[in-house]
């Protein structure tokens, strides 16, 4: 069971790849023109000839995710017989470590008798362009200086930073899977699982994956996990059901009112729930719900620090570490020493933040002009205008009516305005 | 429009006019005699000339195009180092009016840099350094990486000492027609604690109600100009009124615009003032730290500010047993 179903049921071959025939045909032409391959192989599937297909120096499959990009390429490497050199999203990918993978790659001979080697570079658009510094550049030039095969896979090849690779490239769209051909295959898993699977519950299970292969299956290692045998139409709306679209308000109640931590931690796995939204909502409801000080204050320290690790996990991009964050934000909040026994119903208030933030737009851009416009003609930052000049202009406009009328004329802001940003 | 506020109506347009700065000026002299300068870093606290100083460079170097030669950031208020980028493209790409070889940057509160915009920024420097001379503005110079000050002249900037600002402020009273007492000066210098412009604002806003300005004007100036508002909700907070306390923050935050940190600084000068008891003092000063950090950590200011709210009225209700206590549940 150790091996997730997506690896268990992955094609070995070219023939078990489904739904993509096109692009397979064109994979295995452009190989048997320019490459060794076993002559079976290309009698069978390497017919085409075209001066796009033979002269084209790589090859970048293109599709959403889970319709076999990657699958493709492995069983390609298995039928004729060459080793794969992988390099995929979670490598790093600098020109450094891409020539040193390669390079290493390629210049050992293999121990199992390959008839070749074949370079495979998956997921090229998840190349970050600052992290993997230089890497296209380096793909670019692993491809015109390679003696090998060099495919390469993208959900989204027209982005313009690839109009290098794109000009070297055969660019081969791989399709969306049909409901039908998804339902093919799962039930073939369920078979091979020795599972009874409704037809009308793994058609859902397409239907809802999109023509994603992996999702589907993935789906539906998942209704059929812990040694389950029998998969009907119930029970996929049994589960479904088991996450309902919970209101704003529902999760508040769901946290307060949770008598362990863990059952207000859990309030995170739900679906519905949009952490950044929760913040703003629980911010206004503590002193609401926990009204006397001292508790709100620990629930509120408790929020504080939640929000401080969210600053430092957007400073670093550490995104691994926000379970910490919600868990305080949701157990640390729900349960605080000497908590009173909350009333059935608890009236909570919609943000006033946003609201407010809502109906004085205009105040704040009038203010942020002025600022400005100070800050510019007196040479010095915006945040001494609104921490010290604000208060001496105030003062300076309390006791001379000019000095408003002369910002007005300036700003071009009426001066009834200006008075009341003072 | 700069004729409004003193420190910007009588900020020294030359080097004559600059009162203090002796060897600062002597060396800068001789960069414009040369016609050629490194990079400059001047360092010191607000109020020192930093900012006149750069400004009284640039018109010596350039005479009547300063403004064109001369391009003013503040990097805290550009939002970040692409912005700053940006705009240096733009400023770089035409040649300099004038005799002086190259243009002029001036990068205010270079020190509120972080230190993987400051690599940049001294890649920047490199890439402009052809027709471009920065002078970068700090109050530490300890914030500044190693890098950038290795390519830097250096120069601090110290507080005005007590008889160079009287001397300034005697001249703009004189200027202004304002009697300008002797006792007012010795306020003024105590209040502003060698800021130049804070000093300035001082005697303007002491004037504006006083043709004779005397200790007790300027001290009444001093207390026009502190944050009531702020200092309200402090009052608000400790009395453990905290939803009265919110919608006062919340004005003041979202449609005053005041900075979280801004909050901080108005409570810490206040709570010296406050009749509070020292162990109830020790504690809120220790807050108030703790706050002052979470605000540089986390991600949204209302957050913390809520939570120091609530607790300055839980330490409040405590340091009062003899207030009222709480309805019974």
């Amino acid at each position: 069971m150790a091996l997730p179903w997506i690896e268990k049921y992955r094609p070995k071959s070219f023939a078990e790849v489904v739904d993509q025939e096109e692009a397979k045909y064109t994979l295995a032409s452009w190989i048997c023109t320019r490459y060794k391959a076993p002559r079976e192989f290309c009698a069978r599937w390497g017919k085409k000839r075209d001066k796009e297909i033979s002269e084209a120096k790589a090859v970048l499959l293109a599709g959403p995710p889970g319709v076999g990009k990657t699958t493709i390429v492995h069983a390609l490497a298995k039928e004729i017989n060459y080793e794969l050199i992988e390099l995929n999203a979670s490598d790093v990918r600098t020109a450094e470590r891409i020539k040193q993978v390669v390079g290493r790659g390629l210049r050992e001979s293999s121990l199992f008798g390959y008839g070749g080697k074949l370079v495979l570079f998956d997921e090229v658009d998840g190349l970050h362009v600052k992290e993997d510094l230089g890497g296209l550049e380096a793909i670019i030039e692993i491809i015109e200086t390679a003696k090998v095969p060099v495919v390469m896979t993208a959900n989204n090849p027209y982005d313009p930073k690839f109009r290098p690779l794109r000009d070297l490239s055969l660019v081969v769209n791989l399709k969306k899977l049909s409901e039908d051909e998804v339902v093919e295959v799962l039930k073939r898993v369920c078979t091979g699982e020795g599972a009874k699977c409704e037809e009308e519950a793994l058609r859902s299970i397409a239907r809802s994956s999109l023509g994603d292969l992996r999702a589907a299956i993935n789906d539906l290692q998942m209704y059929l996990s812990g040694g389950r045998r029998v998969l009907t139409v119930d029970d996929i709306k049994r589960v479904g059901e088991r996450n309902p679209q919970l209101s704003m308000f529902e999760i508040l109640d769901r946290v307060y009112k949770a008598r362990w931590f863990d059952e207000a931690r859990a309030v995170s796995f739900n679906p519905s729930f949009d952490w950044e939204q929760y913040f703003v909502w629980a911010l206004e409801s503590i002193p609401v719900v926990y009204k006397e000080l001292e508790l709100t204050s620990v629930a509120y320290d408790r929020l504080s620090k939640a929000d401080m690790f969210i600053g430092r996990i957007k400073r670093t991009q550490e995104w691994e570490l926000l379970p910490y964050a919600l868990e305080l934000a949701l157990g640390g909040v729900s349960q605080v020493k000497n908590k009173p026994r909350l009333p059935p119903f608890i009236k909570y208030g919609f943000p006033q933040r946003l609201l407010l933030l809502a109906r004085t737009k205009e105040v704040r851009r009038r203010r942020e002009t002025l600022i400005e416009y100070l800050a510019q003609n007196l040479h010095v930052s915006q945040s001494l205008v609104r921490a010290e000049l604000m208060y001496v202009l105030s003062a300076l406009a309390r006791h001379n009516p000019h000095v408003i009328e002369r910002l007005s004329k300036s700003l071009g802001i009426n001066s009834l305005d200006i008075k009341n940003l003072l | 429009m700069a004729e409004l506020f003193w420190f910007e109506k009588y900020r020294p347009r030359s080097f004559d006019e600059v009162v203090d700065l002796e060897e600062v000026k002597v060396r800068l002299r001789e960069f414009v005699k040369g016609g050629n300068m490194p990079h400059l870093l001047f360092y010191g606290p607000p109020g020192t000339g930093k900012t006149t100083m750069a400004l009284v460079l640039a018109r010596e170097l350039y005479g009547e195009y300063w403004r064109e030669n001369t391009l003013e950031l503040n990097a805290s208020d550009e939002r970040g180092i692409n912005i700053i980028r940006e705009r240096l493209k733009e400023f770089a790409r035409t040649a300099p009016v004038g005799k002086a070889p190259f243009k002029l940057v001036i990068l205010d509160e270079a020190d509120n840099m972080t230190s993987d915009a400051q690599q940049a920024l001294r890649r920047i420097m490199e890439i402009y350094a052809q027709n471009t001379r920065f002078i970068l503005l700090a109050n530490y110079v300890s914030r500044i990486i190693d890098p950038i000050i290795s390519r830097c002249a250096v120069f601090r900037f110290s507080p005005l000492p007590r008889h160079l600002m009287a001397e300034r402020l005697r001249h703009i009273a004189e200027r202004e027609g304002v009697t300008l007492k002797e006792d007012a000066v010795d306020v003024i210098y105590e209040l502003s604690e060698g800021d130049m412009r804070r000093a300035i604002n001082l005697l303007q806003i002491a004037a504006a109600t006083n043709k004779v300005v005397d200790g007790n004007a300027v001290a009444a100036a001093a207390t026009a100009v502190r944050p009531s508002d702020i200092v309200e909700l402090f009052n608000l907070a400790l009395n453990g009124d905290y939803l009265k306390a919110r919608e006062k923050l919340r004005e003041l935050m979202y449609i005053k615009g005041v900075a979280g940190v801004d909050f901080i600084r108005a409570f810490q000068r206040e709570l010296i003032r406050m009749s509070l008891d020292d162990e109830v003092k020790a504690e809120v000063a220790e807050l108030l730290a703790d706050v002052d950090y979470r605000l540089t950590q986390g991600a949204d200011e209302e957050i913390q500010l809520a939570y120091l709210l609530a607790r300055l009225g839980a330490i409040g209700r405590r340091a009062k047993p003899t207030a009222p206590p709480p309805k019974k549940r």
